[in-house]
């Protein structure tokens, strides 16, 4: 028969984790509604960029005049993956997915003869890709604020500039954890070198009844909007992740508060039954003790 | 009327219809008005001004950015902007952008010139 005071100490901290777990949910569910204002303010001045460039590149028409920066360079070898994961644990498969994802990306790479080079952002990223042999150019990590979001992103596109520059690397992807809605966050892969033209393509029409006039010239424009289209995208994919962070938190702790309610209740029914047999036990005992009396 | 829309990485800072808004392109100034050919450009640091009746109703300073305008359309991308009706010559150093730009000799420089001597008034 179990301890009553054992279980009086089990529900105890069984409510005090649930306790917590609430407390963790309703903060990640406030943080949820800022970042994802976030995600979606800084969406139009993405989506203008990438209309802008792509009408720039798109008006080109001879591919071979754009810069390697956009087109990318023939017989890549070497890939750099950014990975977007979180600074804190307790979001579900958050992290584990995209770790999972990366390595089969990585994988597939390697099997084309390419090499794999790595910058992360999040603690939880650095930590994992330290224990790997694989090549970890640099961490980033402590995005808590929205000013230190867009300072790492400035730093990561002077990076990848340079190493791109010193032909250290041929092609940039972006992994991070796209947010679809509060319960599905998906590992994505967005190419940044060379240009990716999904967007691209679904403005055609728009950008066929209106031919640009550019100033100054296209390659001076072009000089000045790459870097800053690295940014943008860079950024926006900070804030997509930090979103589904929160959001992925907020539901695993939603579950374990759940499952904390459910745990309690089926202990303290334990508990209850066990204090009813000891009553019971002793009434009987003390009935036969007056009995052989 | 055309349609002026300011952003900024972050977020949307406003959207409204003006008659003529003025602005430091790469190579000069240039006005926004309704039915412009389709252009784009790049913007120096400068004043931007939104003016009805050829008087310039409100003025920013903008650090640089980009522009896109078509027919009713002007989108302004901007990186960082400050409205002049806040910003005095007495506590421009006080202000965000001033602090932002630390270090960036030619946009501080301009931004200075501007909030002291706006070459729109």
């Amino acid at each position: 028969m179990p301890n009553l005071k054992e279980l009086k100490n089990r529900i105890s901290s069984v409510k005090s984790t649930r306790k917590i777990t609430s407390a963790m949910k309703m903060v990640a569910a406030s943080k949820l509604r800022r970042a994802q204002d976030l995600a979606e303010s800084s969406r139009v001045y993405a989506d203008s960029l990438s209309f802008i460039l792509s009408s720039l590149a798109g008006n080109t028409k001879n591919s071979s005049d754009l810069p390697e920066i956009l087109t990318g360079r023939e017989n890549s070898k070497i890939s750099l993956l950014i990975i977007n994961s979180s600074d804190r644990g307790l979001c579900g498969g958050f992290n584990s997915n995209l770790f999972r994802n990366a390595k089969n990306w990585i994988s597939e790479q390697q099997e084309k003869g390419k090499s794999v080079k790595i910058i992360t952002v999040g603690k939880k990223a650095s930590s994992f890709y330290r224990k790997t042999d694989l090549d970890v150019i640099s961490n980033f990590d402590d995005l808590n604020s929205n000013d230190k979001q867009l300072q790492v992103s400035e730093e990561i596109k002077n990076k990848i500039m340079e190493l791109f520059e010193n032909n250290e690397i041929d092609e940039v992807s972006i992994l991070f954890n796209k947010f679809v809605s509060v319960i599905t966050q998906e590992p994505t892969y967005q190419s940044l070198i060379p240009l990716s033209n999904e967007e691209a393509d679904e403005e055609v029409t728009d950008t066929s009844n209106a031919v640009f006039e550019f100033e100054p010239d296209k390659n001076e424009l072009l000089e000045y909007l790459v870097p800053r289209n690295f940014l943008t995208q860079i950024y926006r994919s900070v804030l997509e992740s930090s979103a589904s962070e929160h959001a992925a938190r907020m539901t695993s702790m939603d579950n374990a508060t759940r499952n904390a309610g459910d745990m309690i209740d089926g202990l303290t029914l334990t508990y209850n039954r066990t204090r009813q047999a000891f009553i019971t036990k002793e009434l009987i005992e003390i009935i036969s003790g007056a009995e052989a009396v | 009327m055309i349609n002026l829309k300011v952003v900024s990485p972050q977020k949307v800072i406003f959207e409204k219809e003006v008659e003529m808004a003025v602005l430091p392109g790469a190579e000069g100034d240039f006005a926004a008005m309704p039915n412009h050919s389709p252009f784009i450009s790049s913007l120096r640091p400068g004043q931007m001004v939104i003016m009805s009746a050829n008087k310039v109703d409100e003025s920013f300073f903008v650090s640089g950015g980009l522009v896109m305008l078509k027919e009713k359309v002007c989108e302004v991308l901007v990186d960082q902007i400050e409205s002049l009706s806040d910003v005095n010559s007495s506590n421009y150093q006080q202000s965000k952008t001033f602090q932002e730009l630390e270090g960036n000799d030619t946009a501080l420089g301009t931004f200075e010139q501007v909030v002291n001597n706006p070459p729109y008034k």
